[in-house]
């Protein structure tokens, strides 16, 4: 509970400092896959900075290698092979997310990941809080129909973003999905009102 | 673990003028940037307002409007603004609103002086080129008096290339194969990276051609040596003055070390004379491609809106108006040619009402059909369904809506042969019903366009020689022409538009405009007058002695007076980023507007009363 506190619920949006993370997987399942590729940017209040993205890719342990998932993000065995391992990796997200709230699409997967990775390590998991932008894109998508249901393909982070107008981008590198997260996050809170806290984007 | 920001840095790469600028400065500039999101509506910055940071649109869009509310520029994605607070190290003279919700890639001031520190070709796309061409669009859009522009404007801004200059060492006829490849009228001659002479079209003309000069020999001999040159801060003015007073064309601009930065031409001070449409009218005539007329067409509200502030008439805007709407028309027509190939028969291309009376607005729908010669078979119909929808789909992109009531020449029956439209004249003509009429009325204004005009001339002959008599059809077209009443009334708030989008105001349309238009048709028909502008109908329907001389006269004030009006209406919406309409709000006019409007209103009732006096109207069923 002291992360949370420390980013008090009532805080603007506009003074709250975010980090997009995306992962790149082998897989959904985190007790059976592993991450490959980790992207990251940071949001400052209601602005992208460039200037802090990351992007980290990681070597699978084991022998399963990056299956059939290579056809998704285009992370060949060779080139995962000379990546670093997780356990070099970890530590510097970890620190990244510190103070931060994590903004993810999907936010369960990078969460489950995350999670796993640290207890799997005996590092002690973070006390994260959460910005999923599927969520808020429901929200942004009902405004003004309550009992509307919202179709499952308009959840997709694609289709979100061409929904409020912003730019394609080639999906499945970590750090443009980061990046089109966090796009697409400044799109939502200026489509549901600035003037929201933390508390009312986990609602 | 390097962190490429791909989408960010591709998207500046395809532009100017990142794409000449080294990786590293463009990562760097990258990574020292941010991103926001505004959205529609949202001031970005303020006239006034230090600013501090260059914007590159990423998605969106953006208008760029100067103090008195003209638009400038409406920015596209990859746009940038905002740099001029940093080259100028000024408040800003513009403001910059989203149209729509936009991303921004912000660039620090800091970040962007030191890339223009470590890349020349960047700091030079900014401080010359974008200040320069900003400059220019506000004085040619804002400029209240004659010759503003002229006054405002810098010698240095009118520069458009690069100076094409040769040794005085090199031959004649090299020198005129340089300006024949270049398309330019004049070359300076440069030594030792000095100006020493200027050769133009004029001189080799005169010092070659006529006087049997060898063209193997050296320009030097035929070159005007020390020619009189301008400074890039001259006013246009003074370089004007400057030309008049020598008797030349072309100047060579300096700049304040003595460099030479070009060549000013008589011809491009003339198009600081904004309000001279003849450019435009060049400019569309050579456009390549449907986008490059569409562009184009954006420029017209502007020039309506200047002609309406310098006080031409509504019949001289009319006419500029259609010269332009003619231009791009044709444009469109030659260019499906192109593609489609040459027709399989000859064709006319019309275009009917107010385009076809040289009396467009900017309001206005696409009215046109197509007239076919009579040897058209059945397997010729898909040329030239194909040829109305492009050139159709071309209008549209150009402003021009399709009509809604679907006369145009994508409509099948309005793309017929010769005979078929006899056919239509005459069921008009000779055995009319009120509706036909009412709806075949406008092709009673037909124009021939663009093709075989005979084939429309002798139509139009036959049409002419048939109606003078035919006293059903003139009845029907004349009840048809009093049942719009004008508003008389609209002082004491009787008229106006009851309710929708127009609810409380005065349609200017309706009972002004297209009420003398009609009157004036019925005239021409009842004397067989083969004009179609309204003024040269009512013109002839005096001399004729349809119409008494007085009221026709009368009529023309009202019809000018009404239309001034709607065109100055129509030039402010479009300048306050509106549709343009037809309906005013009374409370914008003044008292004396408000007064010759009423009288407006009352020449055109007047009129309806002498024509219903004229025709048998009580006559018919």
């Amino acid at each position: 509970m002291r992360l949370w506190r420390r980013r008090a619920p009532d805080r603007a949006v506009r003074e709250l400092d975010l980090l997009a993370v995306d992962l790149e997987t082998t897989g959904l399942d985190p007790s059976r896959h592993q991450i490959l590729s980790i992207g990251m940017i940071p949001v400052r209040g209601l602005a992208i900075e460039l200037g802090g993205a990351r992007q980290f890719l990681v070597r699978p342990a084991g022998t399963a290698g990056v299956g059939p998932s290579a056809t998704v993000h285009g992370i060949t065995d060779d080139v995962a092979a000379g990546a670093a391992p997780l356990e070099q990796v970890l530590p510097e997200v970890l620190a990244a997310l510190e103070g931060r709230v994590l903004l993810a699409h999907h936010a369960s997967i990078e969460v489950g990941f995350l999670t796993r990775a640290c207890r799997d390590r005996g590092l002690s998991v973070p006390d994260l809080t959460v910005v999923d932008t599927v969520r808020l894109q429901r929200r942004v998508l009902r405004r003004g129909h309550v009992h509307s249901q919202v179709a499952e393909d308009d959840l997709a982070l694609g289709a979100a973003r061409r929904h409020l107008g912003l730019p394609r981008y080639h999906p499945h590198d970590a750090l443009t999905d980061a990046l089109a997260c966090a796009e697409l996050y400044l799109a939502q809170v200026a489509a549901l009102g600035e003037d929201l806290t933390l508390r009312q984007l986990l609602r | 673990m390097g962190a490429d920001l791909t989408e960010v840095t591709d998207f500046l790469t395809a532009r100017a003028p990142f794409r000449e600028l080294p990786g590293r400065l463009l990562r760097s500039l990258v990574r020292h940037s941010e991103l926001r999101y505004v959205r529609r509506g949202t001031r970005i910055l303020s006239v006034g307002e230090p600013g501090g940071s260059m914007f590159v649109l990423r998605s969106g869009a953006v208008d760029i409007t100067d103090p008195e509310g003209g638009l400038v520029e409406r920015s596209d994605p990859g746009t940038c603004f905002g740099m001029s607070t940093l080259v100028e190290r000024a408040p800003s003279r513009f403001d910059f609103t989203a149209i729509e919700d936009s991303l921004l890639l912000v660039v620090p001031g800091a970040t962007f002086h030191a890339t223009c520190e470590q890349d020349q070709a960047f700091a030079t796309f900014f401080t010359s080129a974008h200040t320069a061409r900003l400059r220019r669009a506000v004085s040619l859009l804002h400029t209240t008096d004659r010759g503003g522009a002229v006054l405002r404007t810098r010698m240095g801004d009118l520069v458009r290339r690069d100076p094409i200059s040769v040794a005085p060492g090199a031959s004649i006829r090299a020198v005129a194969q340089l300006m024949a490849a270049q398309h330019v009228s004049s070359v300076l001659v440069q030594e030792d990276g000095r100006l020493v002479g200027i050769v133009t079209d004029r001189d080799l003309r005169t010092r070659v051609l006529a006087a049997g000069l060898d063209p193997a020999g050296t320009v030097r001999e035929v070159m005007t040596p020390d020619p009189a040159t301008t400074r890039t801060d001259a006013l246009a003015f003074e370089g004007l003055m400057e030309m008049i007073d020598r008797r030349i064309h072309h100047l060579p601009v300096l700049d304040r070390a003595g460099g030479l930065r070009g060549m000013v031409t008589g011809t491009d001070l003339m198009r600081l004379e904004h309000n001279n449409p003849v450019y435009l009218v060049a400019d569309l005539e050579a456009a390549r491609d449907v986008a490059t007329l569409a562009t184009l067409a954006t420029r017209i509200p502007v020039i309506v809106d200047q002609l309406v502030a310098e006080d031409a008439t509504a019949q001289d805007i009319g006419r500029v108006v259609t010269s332009l709407g003619d231009a791009i028309e044709r444009r469109l027509l030659l260019l499906t040619e192109a593609d489609l190939g040459p027709p399989p028969v000859p064709y006319c291309w019309v275009v009917l009402g107010s385009q076809a009376r040289h009396e467009q607005g900017l309001a206005s729908d696409q009215d046109n059909a197509l007239v076919i010669g009579d040897e058209m078979t059945k397997e010729h119909e898909h040329y030239f369904a194909q040829l109305a929808l492009q050139v159709s789909a071309g209008l549209a992109e150009c402003g021009y809506p399709p009509c809604p009531g679907e006369v145009m020449a994508t409509n099948p029956r309005w793309r017929v042969p010769v005979a078929t439209w006899r056919a239509h004249f005459s069921r008009w003509v000779d055995t009319p019903e009120p509706q036909a009429v009412l709806n075949g009325s406008i092709f009673f204004d037909m124009r021939p366009l663009h093709g075989a005009v005979d084939l429309v001339e002798g139509l139009r002959t036959d049409v002419l020689a048939r109606t003078r008599g035919a006293d059903l059809f003139l009845a029907y077209l004349a009840r048809h022409a009093v049942a719009r009443r004008p508003p008389i009334g609209f002082f004491r708030g009787l008229v106006l538009e009851r309710e929708g989008r127009h609810r409380d105001r005065l349609d200017l349309k309706a009972g002004g405009v297209a009420a003398v238009v009609e009157l004036a048709r019925v005239h021409a028909l009842l004397s067989g007058s083969p004009e179609v502008n309204s003024h040269a109908r009512l013109d002839a329907a005096a001399r004729a002695g349809s119409i008494s001389a007085d009221l026709a006269a009368e009529l023309t004030d009202a019809l000018e007076f009404v239309g001034y009006l709607r065109l100055r209406h129509q030039g402010r919406a479009v300048r306050a980023g509106r549709e343009p309409d037809n309906f005013v709000d009374p409370a914008t006019l003044t008292d004396f507007e408000r007064r010759h409007l009423r009288d407006a209103f009352r020449i055109v009732r007047a009129a309806q009363q002498a024509l219903t006096q004229r025709l048998p109207l009580e006559s018919l069923s």
